[in-house]
């Protein structure tokens, strides 16, 4: 990259493009509406009736969320490139997911006894989110102070015990399986306006507090020794990030599930086109991760099929992680094979 | 001249856990010189920039920065005062020669600043003085050795700090190279205003370049003063255990250090 406009210029590119697939996926779905229709719903709520509440009420949700889930991810996974000081760290090793979806796995299999899941259950995946993170960030401290290399090896062990702990759990209990399944593949089915006001406190505070973290990003991506001798406190600012990184996790897991791949994804993808700045690295980031994981549901919404589970009678979309993880898997392993001789 | 010195180690002992490397050492920088430090491997030589910039902070003994305890001040306030290029520094793939100097800004702006005009103009010269305006938007990686040894020196100007602390900037360079970042390390001295201490392991460059050699030797300073005086035959052979002859080539009038052998005797 070589130029400041020229990067402005790709950030606009893909603030159109970003929209354009916002007013696509606002039109998809069982009944099409086509892209000026929408624009003319989005601009005048007063035109036809029906078209206003497929529009607004139930699409539109969705899509935000697209969007959010997306951006949260992406920035989340190149804040933590940085702390980990790897190309393939992603937001799911700050055992934010496992931590999340341990959470709903026993809440949903009732082990509590409590009652129905209901609106409590993005709560419950909340509070287990960032359980999780505290208890990676806690494993792997030693002396007050973080190292990259150890932080990403706790962070796969912790995530391991999570996860095995998930599956023993599942394992007890039949119950409610499918909701579960939605929640470790990651889905934005049936989404509405509650879990976007769920979502956005969160995104509201960590997206531009995790931009605003770039210049210290970019000393840490130096060697320990160059930047402590420019004034950046390492440990604390190490803290922060992966605070900030986990939170963004967090937000998105809440409302989403544990979607794979956009948070490994988007920054590599954002290094590849921008280099290391994480001035320009970290926006891109959060922007090709909405642009993602808004293409990727769309596919997953254009796609769907009807479970074989006997008291299911209608028919129902792709997850939007299955989506991802399977068209994200080929540019994985291309990135793999690019950064290992 | 100012009669406060940069950097001052009054009895400064400072080591790694259990192990302490430098033991009580005094040493007064005069602003303006450059300094060599000298010494065998494991001597100390490093952890003598690293407590002068408090990177690793004295365990007994007193640091001071422009007269002031090196304790009373913030992380970003000393590096406001005092580079340090590292031993072995490292970038991250991709980042541009302009990318790694706009960092040494980062004591200025702080967490969230942007760069003022100050800031661009601090950037640009020391672009033009390391001679990299050329190459600034190229990646750091793909340039040469030299070149990038430059850019990281760069950095440190940016830096606007008066005090430069380098540790061994030439190891991993060729001769030319060598010769030409010493040459610019000699060049940002000449005006007086930037004091430089270089921990080197080539006493032929610390002799031709240094207005001061400290030879330290197991933590401590077995020899301080101009490099005619300090290095000779006896401190080859008592501190570095070799045979040597020194002298002066009289066409060059550089002084010559040649190590013939390990000391036998």
């Amino acid at each position: 990259m070589t130029s400041t406009r020229s990067f402005v210029a790709l950030m606009v590119l893909g603030c159109i493009a970003s929209l354009a697939l916002f007013i696509l996926h606002l039109g998809l779905g069982t009944v099409w509406i086509p892209p000026d229709r929408v624009i003319e719903v989005l601009l005048d709520g007063l035109t036809d009736h029906t078209d206003r509440t497929i529009v607004w009420d139930l699409r539109m949700p969705r899509a935000i969320l697209g969007l959010l889930v997306g951006g949260m991810l992406g920035l989340s996974g190149a804040l933590l490139q940085v702390v980990m000081r790897n190309r393939l760290a992603e937001p799911g090793l700050t055992g934010v997911s496992t931590g999340g979806i341990l959470a709903a796995v026993l809440f949903l299999g009732g082990v509590w006894g409590l009652p129905q899941p209901g609106r409590l259950l993005p709560f419950v995946v909340l509070v287990g989110a960032l359980a999780g993170g505290i208890l990676v960030l806690l494993v792997s401290s030693k002396r007050g102070g973080i190292d990259p290399l150890r932080l990403i090896l706790t962070a796969v062990i912790v995530n391991a015990i999570l996860g095995s702990l998930t599956a023993i759990v599942m394992l007890r209990s039949n119950y409610a399986l499918g909701n579960i399944l939605s929640w470790l593949i990651g889905s934005l089915h049936g989404r509405v306006w509650d879990d976007v006001w769920l979502a956005l406190p969160w995104a509201a505070v960590a997206i531009p507090a995790g931009l605003l973290a770039a210049r210290a990003a970019n000393v840490l991506q130096l060697d320990d020794e160059s930047g402590r001798a420019l004034g950046l406190p390492l440990q604390p600012a190490r803290v922060a990030l992966f605070g900030l990184a986990g939170v963004l996790a967090a937000g998105a897991v809440t409302v989403s599930g544990a979607i794979p791949f956009v948070g490994l994804m988007a920054p590599n993808a954002a290094r590849a086109v921008a280099g290391a700045d994480a001035r320009r690295v970290l926006p891109l980031a959060a922007l090709i991760g909405c642009l993602l994981l808004l293409a990727a549901d769309l596919v997953a919404q254009s796609f769907s099929i009807k479970p074989p589970i006997p008291s299911s009678a209608y028919r129902v979309g792709l997850p939007v992680g299955a989506v991802m993880a399977i068209l994200g898997a080929p540019l994985l392993i291309y990135l793999i094979r690019r950064s290992t001789r | 001249m100012n009669d406060v010195e940069p950097i001052r180690l009054e009895q400064v002992s400072a080591g790694y856990g259990r192990r302490m490397v430098l033991e009580g050492l005094d040493l007064r920088l005069q602003q303006g010189t450059i300094t060599a430090i000298v010494g065998p491997n494991g001597s100390g030589k490093s952890t003598v920039i690293r407590a002068m910039s408090r990177l690793l902070p004295a365990r007994s003994g007193v640091v001071f920065l422009d007269g002031r305890d090196i304790r009373n001040f913030g992380s970003r306030n000393i590096a406001r005062l005092v580079s340090v290029l590292p031993q072995s520094p490292s970038s991250p793939p991709g980042l541009t020669v302009r990318e790694l100097v706009e960092l040494g800004r980062f004591p200025h702006t702080g967490l969230f600043g942007r760069h003022g005009a100050e800031g661009k103009l601090a950037v640009e010269s020391a672009l033009t003085l390391t001679g990299l305006s050329g190459f600034a938007e190229r990646p750091l990686d793909e340039l040469s050795g030299g070149e990038r040894q430059r850019a990281w020196i760069a950095l440190a100007l940016a830096q606007g700090a008066n005090t430069l602390l380098l540790d061994e900037p030439t190891t991993f360079l060729d001769v030319r190279h060598q010769f030409e970042v010493l040459d610019l390390v000699a060049s940002l001295c000449a005006s007086g205003d930037m004091t430089v201490v270089l921990v080197l392991h080539d006493l032929l460059h610390a002799a031709n370049y240094a207005d001061r050699v400290v030879v330290v030797d197991s933590g401590r300073i077995v020899a301080d003063g101009a490099p005619s005086a300090v290095l000779n035959v006896e401190l080859m052979r008592t501190v570095f255990g070799v045979a040597a002859k020194i002298f002066t080539d009289p066409e060059s009038g550089r002084m010559v250090c040649l190590p013939i052998g390990p000391d036998r005797s």
